[in-house]
């Protein structure tokens, strides 16, 4: 028997594709991976703590910057907090501005996030450039909404920051008939490739026990078959006014996850379509004209989720009546769902590990904060 | 080149000059002329490239240097030069810095059998095909030794990678070319490329075809799966997409070239690109007729040639011109097919690419020889031979037959080893679970 010795290889901090600055040990014989270490905390930047130092509006900014894809769906996540902390009512058409906010960020995440997939998987960009292409689309919509494109700061407490401009909604109805296209090109292309296939079938197995234990959420823990979606299953905001499937996957490889992230677009898509013929037509009805920005909350705790492309987003808030929060703590979805990556590399090969990491769907800004 | 020269001293001028003196001067001017003209390829290879793969991303590409950015690689050239060279400490200082040119060397020795038109081949040697193969494995060991030299973990297992590769997608790219080389009984590249003449049917099957210059092999069933299995492996001997994996760049950041930088980081990308061009090159001679299209075979009987001395030398520049053309437009459409085929395609595992090389290709090609066999039988043989029954039947009736006997062999060879093949990539899959069940038990 030939004696062969493992090596261990360090992939990051400073590697293409760990989407940031992100390090794993892995431990290969050969080019089959034995054992893999995530090591996280290259970004620290000290969020929480800061969080504490400012007053509970000059942190809505400051969220955006945690999961950069997604800024409307964190700001979601703390208004709604701060919403719950203080009991602050939202006007009818700020709940609809805010979901169709919240959607139209999903599907800009998914189409991203599938881009940078198949990039990792070995594709030269062009998957990559035609979901940036859809990226941007969405973008600019956000950017005459609320002024930025990344970092939209969109959300108060009672509502949102200002109203639609008058050329939104035509521009929201063109970009939703030429949506379908690009979502079908997609799905055509991701099923029909056998190179893709052969790269993304039964690679990365996360089985639904291993799933639950390590608390996974989003399109991970669906694409392992549980159907489990906040918006369902504690529906926050007027979820529950929707009507929508939530995808699930079978076996819960890298595949199911590309499969449910496209039927999410599509689900999105849907709820938007909704939002557009139920949104009550009071201009100047987006935020609760009672509500006062500098809050003082009583005294407590409150912990508020939403359902953000990436799984749950969770704020913990604890006022000690102050203007400012006493702890403040951010239940990060990328974090908690790159803890399995190790179990789910080993036994795979050197070039698995960066599909898989793909496939979870991380933002750095969010895992260290 | 070396007739056309004789012609011009010896007959124009009248100089008298001895053979030896009109080789020399005829090697030195095509060496001259190939050096100017090698490195100008990769340049706009590398140009053409980025613009193509940019039209298929939409966006634009490079635009700036100079008009539509023609400069481009230019100006990358100069970066390149200027660059310091970075030797990490614990490299092995001589193997690092000999790496890169010994993976360049057998690159630029390959254009020595090259042709590019009629008569324009620097050197018709008589295994030029087994020579231009044998030439190019010897990068395998440029690439490994700058893969160990570097002392990179990641450069290590590149240039792993890179040698496994180029060791198997070796044996289905000869096997594919030893079908043609069967089939015209030459291993010569200027006798593959003269074979191909003809109209659909190759005229030295079937005497008698009008020559348009189009009786290329690939219009045979032989033919055709030999050049779907050698483009295949050239792919992975030039290391292209959807076989980059030796230099995957999200995986092993750059494999052999990770620590490299500056020049003789350029020298890679300088043997890369010629390597693609000339895989590209050897695609468009053996299955596509080189330089052979219509008008060329006609221009050419005219000219200066060994066999026809008092020939015009007006038709030698004619022919040249349009058959540089013809093999230029074909290899770069190939070249173009590589683009495509970047732009399109996520990149294979190692294993997923090895179990195609061996499982697939191999026995395919391997198919494709013994119906080359059979095709050589059908179409040259005779009593002499011990194959009487043919003696009698037409050369196209011969050729129809060997035609229709091929093409269902190499169909049913074709369906059969792809049933075999993802059969046995069910039972690779069920091994992998066996496995990831040990080892997460152990964890």
């Amino acid at each position: 028997m030939l004696k062969t010795e493992e090596l261990q290889i360090n992939i990051g901090p400073q590697h293409p594709s760990t989407h940031g600055v992100f390090r794993m040990i892995v431990t290969v014989d050969g080019e089959t991976i034995t054992d893999l270490k995530p090591v996280f905390g290259y970004l620290h930047r000290n969020h929480e703590q800061i969080a504490e130092v400012n007053t509970y509006l000059q942190n809505m900014p400051y969220t955006d910057r945690l999961d950069y894809f997604n800024s409307m769906a964190n700001n979601h996540a703390y208004a709604l907090a701060v919403e719950k902390l203080v009991g602050i009512e939202v006007p009818e058409r700020a709940e609809y501005l805010r979901v169709l906010m919240v959607e139209l960020t999903r599907i800009l995440n998914h189409a991203g996030a599938l881009g940078f997939l198949i990039n990792d998987m070995g594709a030269w960009q062009t998957q990559l450039a035609f979901g940036m292409r859809e990226r941007e689309k969405i973008l600019d919509l956000f950017e005459s909404a609320s002024g930025a494109r990344l970092m939209c700061n969109y959300f108060r407490f009672g509502g949102v920051a200002r109203d639609l401009p008058p050329d939104f909604m035509p521009r929201l109805k063109d970009l939703l008939i030429a949506m379908p296209a690009f979502v079908d090109e997609m799905e055509r292309l991701l099923r029909e490739n056998e190179i893709l296939l052969q790269r993304s079938e039964n690679i990365g197995v996360l089985p639904k026990e291993v799933a639950i234990s390590y608390s996974v959420t989003g399109p991970m823990l669906r694409a392992s078959g549980v159907p489990y979606d906040i918006r369902r299953a504690e529906p926050y905001s007027i979820y529950d006014r929707f009507d929508f499937d939530v995808p699930v996957g079978a076996v819960g490889d890298v595949y199911d996850r590309i499969l449910v992230r496209i039927e999410e677009m599509r689900q999105s898509k849907r709820i938007i379509e909704q939002v557009i013929a139920q949104l009550p037509d009071a201009q100047g009805g987006h935020i609760n004209p009672k509500a006062r920005q500098n809050v003082r909350p009583p005294a407590g705790d409150v912990y508020a989720r939403v359902e953000t492309p990436k799984g749950e987003l969770g704020f913990y808030l604890v006022s000690d009546g102050s203007l400012k929060p006493y702890r403040y703590k951010v239940r990060a979805p990328s974090f908690i769902n790159l803890t399995p990556l190790g179990d789910m590399c080993r036994g795979y090969k050197v070039a698995d590990v960066v599909v898989i990491l793909g496939s979870i769907d991380i933002v750095m800004g969010e895992v260290d904060r | 080149m070396h007739d056309v020269i004789n012609h011009l001293i010896n007959t124009v001028f009248g100089l008298g000059w001895p053979g030896w003196a009109i080789s020399l001067i005829a090697y030195l001017l095509i060496a001259t002329i190939l050096f100017m003209i090698v490195p100008f390829q990769m340049l706009f290879l590398t140009y053409f490239e980025r613009r193509a793969i940019a039209r298929m991303q939409d966006r634009v590409g490079p635009n700036r240097v100079g008009p539509e950015g023609i400069f481009q690689p230019v100006a990358d050239g100069v970066k390149m030069f200027t660059k310091e060279d970075i030797v990490p400490d614990a490299a092995d200082k001589w193997v690092h810095l000999i790496g890169p040119g010994i993976v360049v060397a057998p690159t630029m020795f390959m254009f020595a059998v090259l042709p590019w038109g009629p008569g324009m081949v620097p050197f018709d040697m008589n295994i030029g095909l087994l020579f231009f193969f044998a030439i190019s494995s010897v990068s395998a060991v440029g690439l490994m030794a700058s893969g160990w030299a570097s002392n990179n973990k990641f450069a290590l297992l590149g240039a792993m990678r890179a040698v496994a590769q180029m060791v198997s997608y070796e044996i289905p790219a000869v096997l594919s070319l030893l079908a043609i080389v069967l089939v015209t009984g030459s291993l010569s590249i200027v006798d593959l490329i003269t074979f191909q003449s003809g109209l659909f049917i190759s005229s030295s099957d079937v005497p008698g075809i009008p020559d348009f210059g189009l009786g290329w092999f690939v219009f045979t069933p032989v033919g055709f799966l030999a050049f779907i299995a050698f483009f295949i492996a050239a792919l992975a001997e030039g290391e292209r997409t959807p076989f980059d994996i030796p230099e995957a760049d999200s995986e092993i950041v750059a494999g052999y070239m990770t620590e490299y930088s500056g020049m003789k980081f350029g020298l890679f990308y300088l043997a890369q690109y010629v390597l693609n061009f000339l895989l590209c090159a050897i695609t468009a001679i053996i299955f596509f007729g080189g330089w052979q299209g219509p008008g060329v075979g006609w221009l050419y009987a005219q000219a200066i040639t060994p066999a026809n001395p008092a020939g015009n030398g007006l038709f030698n520049v004619l022919a040249g011109v349009l058959g540089v053309f013809y093999f230029l437009a074909k290899t770069y459409f190939f070249f173009f097919v590589m683009v495509w085929v970047r732009g399109a395609y996520a990149r294979l595992r190692i294993d997923q690419l090895m179990d195609f090389g061996w499982k697939l290709l191999i026995p395919l090609t391997l198919v494709n020889v013994v119906s080359a066999a059979i095709w050589v039988g059908l179409t040259k043989w005779g009593a002499a031979d011990g194959l009487a029954f043919v003696e009698g039947w037409a050369p196209l009736m011969r050729w129809a037959v060997a035609f229709v006997i091929t093409l269902v062999m190499n169909l049913v060879a074709y369906f059969f080893l792809v049933r075999v093949y993802s059969q046995s990539q069910d039972e690779r899959a069920r091994l992998d679970d066996e496995v990831l069940e040990r080892l997460t038990n152990v964890a």
